[in-house]
C-alpha cells in the first residue's frame, strides 16, 4: 500500500478501513517546549497561548507525529478553581495547596470564568495549534474529567474517603466540575480541534470498583453526558487513562470513544497488555493507543526504544491479524505523556517515531 | 543512600509516626531527610522540621509513570548532592504506589553518584478505623498492604483487642508474607522497632530484571 497522509491513516483506523501502517504518537506535549526559541520554561509555556501552540507546531516539524494532542498539565482546572499551583521553571506544575479542608468546602466551588486564567490559555493555545496543524494531522484538545478536577482540588485521599462518608457533598462538587467541563467543551468546540481527549484517570480498579466508578464518574450525569456533549459539539471523543488496572469495559465498551490511550504495567497482575486488549475486542470499534513505558524516553538508549517499539508493533499486528482486523486499529504510543523533564532524550522520541513508521507497516 | 517509605491512608497516624521515627533516628546519630507529597501535612510540622535542622522536600503531584518519577528522582539526587543524608524517609500519599516510588528512587542513581538501598516498605494501618477503611477505600488500602514488607497496626493504645485482631487478620489475608507489628504513634510504642527495621533491614530493589523477563516472554524472546 502506498504511503498515506497522517490524516488518512488515522481516519482509516477510525473507520475500520485498511491503512498503510499503525499510527504513531508518543504523547509528546510539554517536551516540545524545548524546540521553542531554543527552549523555554514550563512556566512560560503553560501561561502563554502562543508559546503553548508553537511547541506543538515545532514538535510536529521535528518528529512528524500522526496526531497533535494538547495536554498542558493536570492542574489547569484546579488552579482556576482556586487551588494553589506550584510553578517550577522546568517541572510539570502541580497543586501544592488543596482547597477542601472540611466537608463544607465542597459546597464552595463555583465555575470559574473560562475566558481568564489558564483555562483561557489552554483554549486559545489549542485554537492556535489546531489552526496551524489541522491540515496535517488529527488535532485534539485535552481536558480533565470532573472526578480528576475535583481530586486535584480536594486531594485524592480526602476525596476518596469523602466519597464514602459524605457522598452528597462530593456529588454537589462534581456537579460544579461537570458544569465547568461543559463550559470547557463548548470552548474547545470553537478551537477547531477534531477531537477532545478526556482524562478519566480514576477509572482504575486499584482505586475504585465498578459500582463506585459508576456512581462518581461513569454515569450519564457525569462522563456519559460529557461524552455525548463532546460529540454534539462536533468533536470525536478520546479518553486517556494511564492507570494500572483500567476500567476497560466501562471506558471502551460503554463510553465507546473513538480513541483510547492506555498504559501497561508488566509487574502488576492483571494489567492489560496490548495483545490482551486486542484479543478482548476492545479495538474492534475503538482506536487504542499505548503502551510504551514513558520512562524509556529518559533512561534507555535509542536502540532500546527502537527494539521496544519493534516488539510492540509485532505484538499488535499479530493480535490484530488473529482478531481478523486488517485496519491499523492500534496506535503505537507511550502509555502516558513523554516526560516533560529536561532529561528526556529527544533522540529517543525520534527513534520511537522512526521505529513505529518502519515496523508498523501493515504488510510487513 | 537508604530510602524508607512509610505509607498509610489519610488519618492512619502516618505524619505523627514519621516525625517520631525521624526524631529517634536523629537521636541515634543518623543523618535524615524527609520527602513528603502532601505539603499541607508538612506545613503543620514546619516548626519540628526547622527545630531539628531537617531537610524536607516534596514529591510533585502528577502521574507516577511520567511526572513523579522524574521529579522524585531529581529530588533524591539533589538531596544527595546538597545534604548527603544516610536515610531519606518518604511519606507518600495514600494513593501512591510503593513499587512506583521504589523504581523512581532508583532512577536517581543516574543523576548523582550514589547507590539507592530500600528500607522495608512500612504501611501503617489504623486499627480504630479498619471497618471504615475497608468500606471506603478498600482497593487503595489493599494496594498499600500488598506492597508492604512490614505492616504496623497503629493506634493499638486505643483500639480494642478485637479490632486489633481483626486488623491483623485482614492484613494477613491481603498479604500472607508480610510481617505484622504494633504501633502507637501517640505513645511511641513501636517507634524503636520501626527505626531498627529502617536501619538494619533491606527491601529488594524494584525488579527490572523480572520486568524484562516478563516482556521477553510476551514478545517471545
Amino acid at each position: 500500500m502506498t504511503e498515506m497522509s497522517h490524516i488518512d491513516r488515522v481516519m482509516a483506523a477510525l473507520t475500520n478501513e485498511p491503512g498503510d501502517r499503525l499510527p504513531v504518537y508518543p504523547i509528546a506535549c510539554g517536551v516540545n517546549r524545548r524546540f521553542v526559541n531554543g527552549g523555554i520554561s514550563y512556566r512560560d509555556w503553560a501561561h502563554d497561548p502562543k508559546l503553548y501552540a508553537q511547541a506543538f507546531i515545532e514538535g510536529q516539524k521535528v518528529f512528524d507525529y500522526d496526531f497533535a494532542i494538547g495536554l498542558m498539565d493536570l492542574s489547569v482546572m484546579a488552579g482556576d478553581l482556586g487551588a494553589h499551583v506550584r510553578m517550577d521553571e522546568q517541572n510539570t506544575p502541580f497543586v501544592d495547596q488543596h482547597i477542601v479542608n472540611s466537608v463544607e468546602d465542597y459546597e464552595k466551588f463555583e465555575v470559574p470564568d473560562i475566558t481568564k486564567g489558564r483555562s483561557a490559555v489552554l483554549l486559545e493555545g489549542t485554537k492556535l495549534y489546531c489552526d496551524a496543524l489541522k491540515n496535517q494531522v488529527i488535532t485534539s484538545g485535552f481536558i480533565e474529567g470532573p472526578l480528576l478536577a475535583l481530586s486535584q482540588s480536594a486531594g485524592a485521599e480526602r476525596l476518596f474517603m469523602d466519597m464514602f462518608t459524605n457522598p452528597s457533598a462530593v456529588h454537589r462538587a462534581l456537579k460544579v466540575m461537570t458544569d465547568y467541563d461543559i463550559e470547557m467543551v463548548k470552548g474547545f468546540a470553537k478551537t477547531g480541534c477534531a477531537g477532545l481527549c478526556w482524562d478519566y484517570l480514576w477509572g482504575n480498579y486499584s482505586c475504585l470498583g465498578d459500582a463506585e466508578y459508576e456512581e462518581f464518574e461513569g454515569c450519564k450525569k457525569y462522563a456519559i453526558g460529557l461524552n455525548e456533549l463532546t460529540i454534539k459539539e462536533g468533536m470525536a471523543v478520546a479518553i486517556h487513562n494511564c492507570a494500572d488496572l483500567p476500567h476497560l469495559d466501562t471506558q471502551i465498551k460503554k463510553f465507546a470513544p473513538a480513541i483510547y490511550s492506555m498504559a501497561y504495567y508488566p509487574l502488576i497482575p492483571g494489567s492489560p497488555s496490548a495483545s490482551s486488549v486486542i484479543e478482548g475486542g476492545y479495538t474492534d470499534k475503538t482506536l487504542v493507543g499505548g503502551q510504551v513505558d514513558p520512562q524509556l524516553f529518559i533512561r534507555a538508549p535509542a536502540e532500546k526504544v527502537t527494539q521496544v517499539v519493534k516488539d510492540l508493533c509485532q505484538e499488535v499486528k499479530t493480535a490484530l491479524c488473529k482478531r481478523g482486523l486488517n485496519s491499523p486499529k492500534y496506535c503505537i504510543a507511550s502509555g502516558c505523556e513523554v516526560p516533560p523533564d529536561t532529561h528526556t532524550k529527544t533522540e529517543n522520541i525520534k527513534a520511537f517515531v522512526d521505529a513505529g513508521k518502519q515496523y508498523g507497516k501493515m504488510n510487513a | 543512600m537508604k530510602v524508607s517509605q512509610i505509607a498509610g491512608f489519610l488519618g492512619s497516624g502516618k505524619t505523627t509516626a514519621v516525625m517520631k521515627i525521624v526524631d529517634e533516628l536523629m537521636k541515634r546519630g543518623h543523618k535524615v531527610a524527609i520527602v513528603v507529597n502532601d505539603v499541607g501535612e508538612i506545613n503543620v510540622d514546619a516548626k519540628f522540621i526547622e527545630s531539628h535542622g531537617l531537610k524536607a522536600k516534596e514529591i510533585a503531584g502528577g502521574c507516577i509513570c511520567c511526572q513523579i518519577a522524574g521529579t522524585f528522582s531529581e529530588t533524591l539526587a539533589k538531596l544527595h548532592d546538597s545534604y548527603n543524608p544516610e536515610i531519606v524517609i518518604v511519606e507518600p500519599s495514600g494513593v501512591a504506589i510503593p513499587w512506583g516510588l521504589k523504581r523512581a528512587a532508583e532512577y536517581s542513581e543516574a543523576k548523582a553518584d550514589m547507590v539507592i538501598e530500600h528500607a522495608p516498605v512500612i504501611t501503617l494501618v489504623d486499627a480504630m478505623r479498619i471497618d471504615l477503611l475497608m468500606k471506603a477505600v478498600k482497593r487503595l488500602v489493599e494496594t498499600q498492604i500488598r506492597e508492604a514488607d512490614v505492616c504496623f497496626v497503629n493506634k493499638v493504645d486505643t483500639a480494642s483487642p478485637a479490632a486489633i485482631a481483626k486488623t491483623e487478620g485482614l492484613i494477613k489475608e491481603m498479604n500472607p508474607r508480610v510481617e505484622i507489628a504494633h504501633m502507637s504513634s501517640e505513645t511511641g510504642q513501636g517507634i524503636d522497632y520501626a527505626c531498627d527495621l529502617i536501619v538494619n533491614r533491606i527491601s529488594p530493589r524494584y525488579d527490572e530484571a523480572v520486568e524484562e523477563e516478563l516482556l521477553k516472554k510476551q514478545y517471545k524472546g
